[in-house]
């Protein structure tokens, strides 16, 4: 039984009896009715082409010189670097040092509230159950409208409110929401 | 003696309790008017009050610095320079507007980067390139950072400083004076302090906010001087509060404040009294 490893024209060679499709040849590639899924093959397995670079894996074509352009050389490279850490370890301290001046304040007010009144620095310790409704707030429910009852029910007590905006690069084009509808919230 | 005890035994104990104690000593009757005048210190409660410290956080992301800038600069240009090239044939259909608009955006990103040898156009400018550059031109401008509330300092504007966290100061009228304050109001019997903090709010600035007080901590307290005509015995215990606004506007209550204002921490520093100022400023960030 002869085996031909490999054929002239480069399609996958043949064993006996056993077709190997390699997705490494354009002859040999596989098209499906989806196009995006032709190329999301031809991405993960790269054809074999010996002209170009293949597209995974690798640097773009003028890697050296582009590299020559942006890193001025290697003591530079590390002064920039350790200028960098300083810099960031000065923003840490300094926002560690601003966290630890507020916490202070923090501890002394519980100690004096504990001093002064243990029913209310019970209280003020008592954690925060999200699913927890009080009974002040079921009577409240009660009597509200629909809306109203949403509103309420959307703000849970103990997590951070839906409302609160993550700083943007820029403001947003309506601005500041200066109509709001007064709601007295029941409370908890 | 035996009063020392007492004393050290039942820190809270009611006059009645050591009434009961002492009945059976004679010699009593001096130690129990010292004892009395003790405990009377000790267990008369200080009048509590809650004042809310109301942060306007920061609505846009801080201006990096100079060095900052050109750190990240140099940052992306050793990115650029070395990143996987990039899939455009997945991203972009062949010949698109928006693959010829991808391209020229990377083009001037590429002679940004590195300058100009890099990023020149290859050929001529294709339809598809010329539609692009078309839709760039007719887009719209993002809002700028600085409102004409900084320009003009306009303190109740919420929109000026976006970068900083805004505080809310009341100007309130105390033995005649104008002082500047935060919102503060008094403790009803059995209240509890963080409803006491809402309620407050509420009276001194109106409903008219969408407001969320944190938690049920106090996140300072402050002890204002007491007015000599009180005497020395009742005291005021002030515990802060933090809140943020998330919408609508102060509507003071004329009654209790004459004026308010949203500032910084730089600036309450100018406005508020020095005493004052030493017992809050630990509460506020910095930036």
């Amino acid at each position: 039984m002869s085996v031909s490893v490999l054929k002239l024209n480069g399609s996958p060679f043949q064993l006996r009896g056993l077709v190997t499709r390699l997705y490494s040849t354009r002859k040999g590639e596989v098209s499906t009715s989806d196009p995006q899924k032709d190329n999301i093959r031809r991405y993960l397995y790269p054809p074999n082409i010996r002209n170009k670079a293949t597209p995974t894996g690798t640097w773009r074509p003028d890697v050296a010189r582009a590299l020559q352009r942006a890193i001025p050389s290697v003591q530079a490279h590390e002064t920039i670097q350790r200028a960098w850490l300083l810099h960031q370890r000065h923003i840490r301290k300094k926002r560690d040092a601003e966290l630890q001046r507020k916490f202070n304040c923090m501890r002394q007010a519980m100690q004096e509230l504990e001093e002064i009144d243990s029913r209310l620095f019970r209280e003020a310790n008592k954690q925060e159950d999200p699913r927890a409704r009080s009974l002040v707030e079921v009577e409240a429910l009660k009597s509200m409208s629909e809306p109203e009852k949403r509103a309420v029910e959307s703000r849970v007590r103990g997590l951070f409110p839906r409302e609160l905006r993550i700083p943007t690069d820029t403001p947003p084009k309506n601005g500041w929401p200066h109509e709001w509808r007064a709601f007295q919230r029941p409370l908890a | 003696m035996f009063s020392r005890t007492v004393l050290s035994s039942c820190k809270r104990a009611s006059k009645a309790c050591l009434f009961r104690r002492l009945a059976t000593e004679a010699s009593a009757a001096p130690e129990v008017a010292q004892v009395d005048a003790a405990l009377s210190k000790k267990t008369t409660r200080p009048n509590l009050h809650t004042g809310v410290i109301l942060n306007r956080s920061p609505i846009i992301t801080r201006t990096p610095t100079a060095f900052e800038k050109a750190y990240y600069a140099y940052q992306s240009r050793i990115h650029r320079a070395l990143h996987n090239p990039f899939p455009y044939d997945f991203y972009f259909k062949q010949g698109s507007p928006l693959e010829a608009r991808f391209d020229i955006e990377e083009r001037r990103r590429e002679r940004k980067a590195f300058g100009a040898p890099f990023g020149m156009q290859t050929g001529e400018t294709s339809e598809a390139e010329k539609l692009a550059e078309a839709t760039m031109r007719d887009e719209e401008e993002a809002m700028p950072r600085v409102h004409e509330a900084d320009i003009n300092s306009d303190f109740k504007n919420l929109h000026r400083r976006g970068q900083r966290n805004l505080y809310l100061l009341l100007q309130k009228q105390e033995n005649g004076m104008a002082v500047w304050k935060f919102p503060q109001g008094s403790v009803d019997r059995g209240e509890l302090l963080h409803h006491a903090a809402t309620r407050g709010l509420e009276v001194e600035c109106g409903n008219n906010m969408d407001t969320w007080i944190v938690s049920r901590n106090p996140i300072g307290v402050f002890h204002p001087p007491s007015p000599a005509s009180r005497g020395g015995a009742e005291e005021d215990v002030v515990f802060f509060y933090k809140a943020h606004i998330m919408a609508g506007q102060v509507r003071p209550n004329r009654t209790h404040a004459q004026d308010f204002a949203w500032l910084t921490k730089g600036e309450i520093k100018t406005r508020v009294d020095e005493d004052y100022w030493l017992g809050i400023k630990d509460m506020l960030s910095d930036f």
